[in-house]
């Protein structure tokens, strides 16, 4: 049996990008270096800013690094590949395709659709969108939508799938229900998940590693491996003593970021 | 109609008056149904005397013409007699239909006005030029006249047509074809928009009329100089709107599709060309008006043959009847190329925002 692909290898990357606006440069991310194992599930959470979308996009090869190295599987990344997918934070689906359409666009890419057809109307209902199949993106409602992006993104079966802030525009109803849904897609198709999120909940709920990280520049403030089991409680105590230690390293990389600036 | 609506409050009851959701849900046009206020009894005839005025008003016009007397006693066929009734009966078939469909009803509702002033405006001018001559000959020739003069020359008309539409299409092909191309191109890349960008301001604002002069000259052919004109019009409003299409076109939209691991090939059929077709049918649209004009001016200078030289031609015979009736075939063809080009629009364009509206 071969090792299971889906291995991430950040190596001290830092990202600065140049800001057209005031002729100065801002650095996103300084130093930053993380492992991810296969199958494995981990979080990302930060204040907003503090660069948690540019590492996923350099992980997801839109984005090139300044310095340092990002790896997948012992290769440098470098350009897109359908083995890391992305679930964008809005929606970025392609509003002239259907449901149906808009699903199958990376099988098509591929040359598999004709084989795997019926791969597409299997995740449609998975996603609970059967009666949609035929809609338009405009036509959705905003959970709708991303459960069409995240149906879109695993229907090339990425090894590492990239969630930025998937579920960020969603009631905390239709959140919960999509939460699960990421939980019996992971369990089914056993891939590296990356998810960014700001709600630390969401973070504990889902993942097995939780990064923190604190703002200008971007930088890992902390790491937190979570041993519970799923499905999880979130009324345990275990659950609430995670996330009173993670809000206050929250706080602790925001003070930090106060004494910075003076 | 009482005891309907004892039977009805026995129901669960959503709108004031006792109309309520059936489980299934409605269709658009019961939809529009429920939603709208209910009509009263006069209200209902109304309407159906509003359905009728324009088969009345087709009566008035035949019976004017027929009965009263011509002035000088002109000599007058049964055309224009049966081109009114053949006008009646396609509104009588909607008029018998408006008895079986609700939404037939609705619809001739909704045209019969402008069925019945067309009718009247006829009358119009047959009576100010027939009848009593307040408009003159030869400037005014009378309705009759003026179809009389398109069936006489129905084999030669109907060629001009066909010749029309070939010069039409082939310009309009070409130039559209290649300001796609163009368009795109430079709206993908920034490296050809740095050459096509500056093209396009010089050429843009020249007509493309103003070098018919020019290509009657240096042409090698009448018809190809023609079609190059035509082409030049509707390459400029494409390149515009097909840059500005592509220009537009959320990043989020070819990253994710660079991520589902499309080609360039893909990138720029499957994702650009798609998303800026909002923009490419506007240029689409523009560019028909630019050729159609560029068509008639080509014809009406140079080419010998087609509706714009037909018409030019009649003017030296002083065949007023016959250059009325050019503009009535000119009116009819550039109508149904319209007609067809905001279909095929409507067809494609189906997955926009709004287009159920
Ligand atoms: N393409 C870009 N050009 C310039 N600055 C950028 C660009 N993308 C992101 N940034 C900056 O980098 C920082 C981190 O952004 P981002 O990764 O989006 O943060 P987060 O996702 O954590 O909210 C922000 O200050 C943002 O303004
Ligand atoms: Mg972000």
């Amino acid at each position: 049996m071969t090792a299971r692909a889906g291995h991430i290898s950040i190596k001290d990357v830092t990202k600065i990008f140049a800001r057209t606006d005031l002729n100065a440069t801002l650095v996103a991310l300084e130093s930053v270096s993380m492992e991810i194992e296969p199958t494995e599930f981990v979080s990302i959470v930060g204040t907003s800013g503090c660069g948690k979308s540019t590492l996923l996009r350099i992980i997801a090869g839109l984005e090139t690094v300044t310095f340092g190295q990002a790896y997948c599987d012992g290769e440098p990344i470098s350009g897109t590949n359908p083995k890391r997918g992305l679930v964008f934070q809005e929606h970025s689906l392609f509003p002239w395709l259907s449901v149906r359409d808009n699903i199958a666009f990376g099988l098509r890419a591929a040359g598999k659709f004709k084989s795997l057809a019926g791969l597409v109307d299997k995740l449609i209902s998975l996603v609970g969108l059967s009666e949609f199949a035929n809609s338009y993106p405009h036509q959705l409602s905003g959970g709708m939508r991303q459960r069409v992006s995240l149906a879109r993104a695993i229907a090339v079966s990425p090894d590492v799938l990239l969630l930025d802030e998937p579920l960020g525009a969603l009631d905390s109803f239709t959140r919960m229900n999509m939460q699960d849904e990421l939980l019996k897609l992971w369990h089914e198709h056993k891939n590296t998940m990356i998810l960014i999120t700001h709600d630390v909940d969401e973070a504990i709920y889902l993942s097995q590693r939780i990064y923190i990280m604190s703002p200008r520049p971007g930088r890992i403030a902390g790491e937190i491996p979570l041993r519970m089991s799923y499905p999880r409680n979130r009324s345990s105590s275990e659950f609430v003593n995670v996330r009173n230690e993670i809000l206050r390293k929250l706080d602790f990389a925001k003070e930090e970021q106060v004494e910075y600036n003076l | 109609m009482t005891d309907k609506t004892a039977s009805l409050t026995a129901e669960p009851v959503s709108a004031a008056d006792g109309r309520r959701l059936e489980s299934r849900a409605p269709t658009p046009w019961e939809l529009r149904q429920i939603e709208a206020a209910p009509k009263s009894k006069n209200r209902i005839a109304a309407d159906r005397a509003i359905c009728t005025l324009p088969l009345i008003i087709a009566v008035i016009v035949v019976a004017q013409y027929k009965m009263t007397p011509n002035l000088n006693d002109a000599a007058t066929t049964n055309l224009y007699t049966g081109f009114i009734l053949l006008m009646t009966s396609l509104v009588l078939i909607k008029y018998i239909r408006s008895f079986f469909s609700k939404t037939s009803f609705e619809r001739l509702l909704e045209r019969a006005p402008l069925y019945s002033v067309g009718f009247l405006l006829f009358a119009l001018y047959d009576y100010a030029t027939l009848k009593t001559g307040i408009l003159p000959l030869p400037y005014f020739p009378w309705p009759d006249r003026i179809l009389n003069g398109i069936y006489e020359d129905r084999v030669l008309l109907l060629d001009c047509v066909k010749n029309s539409l070939i010069l039409l299409f082939s310009g309009y092909f070409a130039g559209a074809s290649i300001g796609l191309f163009t368009g795109l191109s430079a709206g993908l890349s920034r490296r050809v928009r740095y050459w096509v960008l500056p093209l396009v301001q010089v050429l843009g604002p020249i007509p493309s009329t103003t070098w018919l002069p020019i290509i009657l000259i240096v042409a090698a052919s009448l018809f190809g100089g023609s079609v190059f004109l035509i082409a030049l019009g509707v390459w400029y409003p494409l390149t515009m709107t097909s840059m500005q299409g592509v220009l537009n076109i959320p990043k989020a939209n070819f990253e994710a599709a660079r991520i589902l691991g499309a080609s360039k090939a893909r990138l720029l059929f499957r994702v650009a060309l798609p998303a800026a077709m909002p923009n490419i049918f506007q240029g689409l649209t523009q560019g028909m008006s630019v050729a159609c004009t560029a068509l008639m001016v080509a014809e009406m200078m140079g080419v010998e043959s087609g509706l714009g030289w037909y018409i030019n031609w009649q003017r030296g015979w002083a065949e007023f009847a016959k250059m009325y009736g050019a503009v009535i075939v000119i009116c009819v063809t550039f109508s149904i190329v319209n007609f067809l080009l905001s279909f095929i629009k409507r067809r494609v364009l189906r997955w926009q925002e709004g287009y159920w509206n």
